[in-house]
């Protein structure tokens, strides 16, 4: 089935999402799709958590880290800076104790546990997912086009959501028997009324962050999940495997996007010999990727003969890729 | 402490018996249950926290929303939990 098919037919899924091992394409995949979709008159977000973004480089203009940016009508582009937003989150903790207790200044031991914390490996990807859900959460755009980080981030915050809402699980249950403790000696002490216990409802809260980030990763309903590969023996093994620890987590696959495909029709010609062996390999792992993947694979994508970079080429590649003419 | 003085302050024969039987009754159910309480704030610390003693725990970010709540007993519990025992602790 054809790429804009697959969004007529599907036009609840919101979040698209592209996937695949670095530098295959996967930022201007997104940005076309971005393009397309904003022509047909919806709006969108195309947003990235990657430290190395690169929709600053594609669409020409410094974004990181400056919010949703117009690149054009309807089109809104969007860099995380994770870094400052760690810095941010910890330094409103700091204010937070410090306004709760009327310190002047935070402990040392406290403020040295808080240091520590940024240099925990797992801290930049739960910032980035927290990021993502305040990005969704506030749903004032059609579409979000999600330029995901390589593959074994969201992988491992995955895995992480499920480990953690076992946790949460767990110690939201001491959290409700403790206050099981509070309400009989409050009883028994003959006091009206406990107060509330302000930790369970923070708890409450992250179960319900972690369950809206990776309810974004994981609708059925919303999410479109494509994987980018290219006709590379190596890279076809590599998204198969990928393929299958993803829907280990229950990520809706919505198909295959081959890119830089070399046009086979220049092997009639009088070529290299080096351009023809890369051609012949192609051949034969596109057979590959037909035969494992099918009827799933949504487009193929030509190798351009310059780089995607500035809306011009980025309507192009929009053109082949939803194979069809934009204004 | 401050409940109890008020209450005193409600005074009064009958107020008497009533803090009187609480103490006869209540009183030692009301500490144990105290204690029990505070001995699970500890572990609830040490589940959240317990990278602060060296005890690899699950990623930060959120704990550290926790972190606010708990740090007027962080003292308390550090001390607690990494205090020696030796036998004479059980005799008690």
């Amino acid at each position: 089935m054809a790429l804009a098919d697959i969004f007529d037919k599907y036009p609840d899924r919101r979040y698209i999402m592209y996937g695949g091992k670095g530098g295959l394409g996967k930022t201007t995949f997104s940005a076309a799709t971005a393009y397309y979709l904003a022509k047909k008159g919806k709006r969108v977000l195309v947003f990235s958590v990657d430290p190395q973004a690169s929709l600053s480089d594609i669409f020409e203009r410094d974004i990181f880290g400056q919010g949703n940016i117009e690149i054009m009508p309807n089109l809104f582009a969007c860099e995380v800076d994770a870094d400052r937003r760690v810095q941010d989150y910890q330094e409103e903790i700091r204010q937070k104790i410090i306004s709760m207790y009327g310190m002047k200044k935070i402990p040392e031991e406290i403020e040295s546990y808080i240091k520590a914390s940024s240099a925990e490996p797992a801290m930049e990807e739960s910032a980035i997912f927290d990021a993502v859900v305040d990005i969704v959460v506030k749903a004032d755009f059609d579409y979000y086009i999600y330029d995901l980080v390589p593959l074994g981030h969201a992988l491992y915050y995955l895995s992480m959501a499920s480990i953690y809402d076992a946790w949460l699980d767990k110690i939201t249950g001491l959290r409700e028997q403790m206050r099981e403790y509070d309400q009989a000696i409050a009883t028994m002490q003959r006091e009206e009324e406990t107060t509330e216990d302000q930790i369970y409802s923070e708890l409450v809260y992250i179960k319900e962050r972690i369950g809206e980030s990776s309810k974004i990763m994981t609708d059925k309903k919303k999410t479109a999940f494509f994987f980018v590969l290219t006709p590379e023996e190596m890279t076809i093994v590599d998204t198969e495997k990928a393929a299958g620890l993803f829907a280990k987590y229950d990520v809706p696959l919505a198909g295959y996007l081959v890119n830089r495909v070399i046009n086979r029709d220049l092997l009639n010609e009088n070529i290299p010999e080096y351009l023809r062996n890369r051609i012949q390999m192609q051949v034969g792992a596109l057979e590959m990727i037909d035969e494992k993947f099918g009827a799933t694979v949504h487009s193929r994508v030509p190798e351009f003969d310059s780089e995607i970079k500035g809306l011009d080429t980025i309507k192009e590649l929009a053109e082949v890729m939803f194979e069809e003419k934009l204004s | 402490m401050e409940e109890k003085k008020q209450k005193k302050k409600r005074g009064g024969l009958i107020g008497f018996f009533r803090d009187f039987t609480y103490g006869m009754a209540t009183h030692g159910m009301a500490r144990h249950a105290l204690k029990t309480r505070s001995s699970m704030e500890h572990l609830f610390i040490l589940i959240t926290m317990g990278d602060m003693l060296g005890i690899p725990i699950l990623p930060p970010y959120y704990s550290l929303r926790l972190l606010p709540h708990v740090v007027p007993q962080i003292t308390t519990w550090k001390r607690r939990m990494l205090r020696e025992k030796d036998f004479v602790d059980s005799m008690y």
